[in-house]
């Protein structure tokens, strides 16, 4: 068909683009240890606050899968100073509500509030994460809260494939273990709950994070009186995980399933590595944006799947590259294919100049966008801080990816994604699915 | 308590002109990052795509990335990639958006683009036909292959509403999907792709009046059409309660679902709505948190919200507010209903007290400002609430009355809106049953 022909001017021509100001950085520690990152963004009178607490979920037992989970849900429930209500309606007050996450290394204490309570809310932040109230009566109520959602998981394939990925890559290593079994959790307490956070918890542990349009003499006033004496366990740091460079080929039975859900991925050097910068483009071009290779083959070309994306997922000295893919039942095998072909083509030959500075204009966009948002840019101090990175990256970030080549590119790929060492996690209906994979290796079930 | 004078006082900078054509253009500048979003509404959603067309709307706008005149298949998405910048669009009930977050010294190459899109689909079969096929495995992704997939949303609309357009899946059935034609895409891009129904909104880094003669540059060449057919959207006052249930062969643990039909959008009613829902569902301080996932241990989390498609401010009225909740076996659905109307009759016979209004005010504020400093894509959460304004009442400079919309409505008004809209006889309850296997047994 065809559009309104109606006389559009040509394309215009750009001009040059406008230097980003990095938004300038206050980071002190304070006498009690604890850390601070405060970041002046924005018109909009509002805050937005992270306490970032080193105790995550690679620091707990054997037999403990989402005890971190219950953690966060139980400290909800208050501080010793104000009880469940009154820490809801306090935080309320100020415009917000508490959200509670975290990852393999941290706890995050997080909310968004208008900007005049910053010093307030973070008192109300330190004052939990020093003397959480975690009462035993609520335990029961967490866990079966807990349970249903470890249900709801097992029932979404993509959860499933995540767990069958990271179990893996990191047999034998926290990292591995991503979903519980509901009676696992059936035995956990409010005193586990409590001794976990107790023994990982102090302010050398804790860093605080703002990023917004607020007073930061008020706010490092508040974090300075509300974390001192604050003592610091020693917590014995995490050994990392072997990395496992063997081809595995795993299918998860889901009689019936619509789509199969698809993981296609490898262990890859992590952030600080020469290496990273270049890797991080190379995944833009080949499945981490739109315009990339894999979602252009089997999203835009032949329509297997909707949302196909790559990405590289980090932790402290710890990395893996992952494309992700939804496809229709039938054309499970076609999609595999055309996903090791694209990387395949990587290898064997160098992408070209032009869509090489297409990609790097990309990610160093992204970059700058991003720091323009307030998650954005407490995202990225989050990630700094993992990686034990400095100003300094953020500062030479852009300038890094610019300067990657079309050579490097090559050769990262031709490196690190091999195919040899590529493990291959398929969520599926059995019948249409399961002979299929033995084409790319000996299938382990489950 | 009171909010200081620079929070009560913070208004968006907002500029508006007419293009010849009928085109709106809205920009809201904001010069602190070289960061320019972009975005074009067109006053078309779910709502008014064809009857036996369910899910039409949503592909258009897939197509709308397939090639225009002057840009072939990808040449968009690659000219913006390459950039710097990055995109997307989505279908609403009642708009379709097209954004682009860029530089801002490429704003003149984004207008270009948006101004060649406007001017319609260049595209083939082929083009037609691979994109039935994303948005098939879209609504596999989303609805069809996992637990709760079309609950609330979905479910609630098909029982909640009378009328065709508001209670037709916007998704999509697959066979109207695979009935869709390339006529249909024409006839849909006639009816409502026109420049008298659209709006260019354009906030961050950029001056108004360069934005207004880009704008008449690249925009005014296209000639005004007709506007779009008045519909027929209203819906019939609801007189009784209406229950339902259904199963849901995914799910492992049962759901419900409670909805009210709202007040009309923009009404001093529609506001003290806004309220309650602050009052009622938002936040851990909620008074239905506190009933049944603090006290009583129902649920882990009541969710919440008017509008399934975006929040309160970008639809138009027939709106429900619903919660819904996830919960275990061993409580019926009788029994959170009751702990439910305890909570919701005490407020229909008392209101709110002060403090819990202020609260809820602060909220509302609170809930606007995040809306406005949007958490990832910057200037977005703005533009969406600028081109909704303008799009439902006329004009996007109403964003900045908002505040003072929430601050006039009194504990009378809250109590009256509680009596006349909160009413068993305005609701409807859905009942979603599981009927996947639960237990130690199915968690691998």
């Amino acid at each position: 068909m065809t559009g309104v022909d109606t006389g559009l001017p040509p394309r215009p021509s750009l001009g040059s683009p406008r230097p980003a100001a990095l938004a300038s950085r206050r980071r002190e520690v304070l006498p009690s240890g604890m850390k601070t990152a405060l970041v002046q963004s924005g018109g909009v009178p509002v805050v937005a606050l992270r306490l970032v607490v080193e105790a995550g979920s690679a620091h707990l037992q054997p037999g403990q899968i989402w005890l971190d989970r219950l953690m966060h849900d139980f400290l909800r429930e208050g501080s010793a100073t104000h009880d469940r209500a009154q820490f809801a309606d306090a935080l309320a007050t100020m415009g917000s509500s508490l959200d509670v996450d975290g990852d393999e290394h941290t706890t995050v204490l997080r909310t968004q509030v208008l900007a005049e309570h910053a010093a307030e809310a973070t008192a109300l932040l330190i004052g939990l994460a020093r003397a959480p109230r975690f009462p035993v009566e609520e335990t029961a109520r967490l866990i079966s809260d807990q349970q249903r959602w470890a249900e709801i998981a097992s029932q979404e394939p993509q959860w499933r494939a995540h767990a069958a990925f990271r179990a893996s890559l990191y047999r034998g290593h926290p990292y591995g273990a991503v979903l519980p079994s509901g009676s696992t959790m059936a035995s956990f307490t409010a005193s586990d709950v409590r001794a976990f956070w107790e023994r990982h918890t102090g302010a050398d542990r804790a860093t605080l994070m703002a990023a917004g349009k607020f007073d930061a003499d008020a706010v490092i006033e508040a974090a300075s009186r509300a974390s001192d004496s604050w003592q610091s366990p020693a917590v014995a740091s995490v050994a990392g995980p072997v990395v496992r460079g063997e081809r595995i080929v795993r299918f998860v039975p889901r009689p019936g399933s619509e789509q199969t859900t698809l993981r296609v991925g490898l262990p890859v050097p992590a952030p600080g590595h020469g290496d990273y910068i270049a890797l991080e483009v190379a995944n833009a071009l080949l499945g981490g944006s739109f315009s990339s290779r894999i979602t252009q083959n089997i999203r835009e070309q032949k329509g297997y799947t909707y949302s196909p994306s790559s990405q590289i997922s980090t932790r402290p000295r710890d990395a893996y590259w992952v494309e992700s893919a939804d496809v229709t039942t039938p054309v499970t095998m076609p999609a595999l294919n055309e996903i090791l072909g694209e990387i395949d083509r990587l290898r064997a030959e160098q992408p070209s100049d032009e869509e090489v500075m297409g990609i790097t204009n990309y990610v160093a966009g992204l970059s700058a966008i991003r720091s323009a948002t307030l998650s954005g840019l407490l995202d990225h101090l989050e990630f700094l801080a993992q990686h034990g990175l400095t100003d300094a990256y953020s500062a030479g970030y852009e300038a890094a990816v610019r300067s990657v080549t079309a050579a490097e590119i090559w050769r990262v790929t031709r490196d690190y994604l091999r195919p040899e060492r590529l493990t291959i996690v398929a969520v599926g209906d059995p019948a249409e699915v399961r002979s299929g994979l033995e084409q790319y290796g000996a299938v382990i079930e489950g | 308590m009171a909010p200081s004078d620079a929070v009560a006082a913070f208004q968006v900078p907002v500029e508006r002109a007419t293009l010849a054509n009928g085109l709106r253009v809205v920009v809201s500048p904001e010069r602190a990052a070289p960061v320019v979003c972009v975005a074009v509404y067109y006053g078309v959603g779910m709502r008014l795509e064809p009857r036996g067309r369910t899910g039409f709307a949503h592909l258009f706008e897939h197509l709308m990335f397939q090639g225009s005149p002057q840009m072939a298949k990808m040449e968009l998405v690659g000219l913006v990639q390459a950039n710097g910048g990055l995109l997307n669009g989505s279908t609403r009930t009642d708009f379709t958006n097209y954004f682009e977050v860029m530089p801002s010294h490429t704003l003149e190459l984004a207008l270009w683009m948006e101004a060649d899109r406007m001017r319609g689909p260049v595209i083939t079969q082929t083009e037609l036909d691979n994109q039935r096929d994303v948005v098939k495995n879209e609504i596999r992704v989303n609805v069809l292959n996992r637990p709760y997939g079309s609950f609330p949303w979905i479910d609630m609309q098909e029982r909640a509403f009378t009328n065709w357009h508001n209670a037709h899946n916007g998704y999509g059935d697959m066979v109207d999907l695979d009935a869709a034609s390339m006529a249909d895409v024409r006839e849909f891009f006639d009816t409502y792709y026109s420049p008298a129904n659209a709006v260019l909104v354009v906030v961050g880094d950029a001056d108004p009046s360069e934005v207004f003669a880009m704008a008449r540059r690249y925009f005014e060449g296209l000639p005004a059409a007709p506007p779009p057919p008045e519909a027929e959207i209203g819906e019939p006052r609801q007189e009784e309660e209406r229950r339902f249930s259904r199963v849901d062969p995914l799910a492992p643990a049962p759901a419900l679902a409670i909805a009210y039909h709202t007040p009309p959008v923009g009404t001093p009613e529609y506001y003290a709505m806004g309220l309650l829902h602050q009052a009622l569902a938002e936040g851990d301080d909620s008074l239905l948190h506190a009933e049944l996932v603090s006290k009583r241990g129902y649920a882990s989390e009541v969710d919440g919200g008017i509008n399934f498609l975006g929040h309160m401010h970008n639809a138009r009225t027939p709106l429900l507010w619903c919660v819904n909740l996830v919960h275990d076996t061993d409580v019926t659905p009788n029994e959170i209903i009751e702990a439910f109307d305890e909570v919701v009759e005490r407020l229909r016979e008392h209101g709110l007290d002060a403090a819990a209004l202020a609260r809820a005010r602060t909220k509302a504020r609170a809930s606007l400002f995040s809306t406005i400093a949007d958490q990832y894509i910057p200037g977005f959460g703005l533009a969406d609430l600028l081109a909704a304004f303008e799009l439902i009442e006329g004009d996007a400079s109403h964003v900045n009355e908002l505040d003072a919309r929430f601050k006039a409505v009194t504990p009378e008004l809250v109590a009256e809106v509680a009596r006349d809209y909160l009413r068993r006889e305005n609701r409807v309850i859905l009942e979603l049953h599981a009927g996947a296997p639960t237990g130690a047994e199915a968690v691998s």
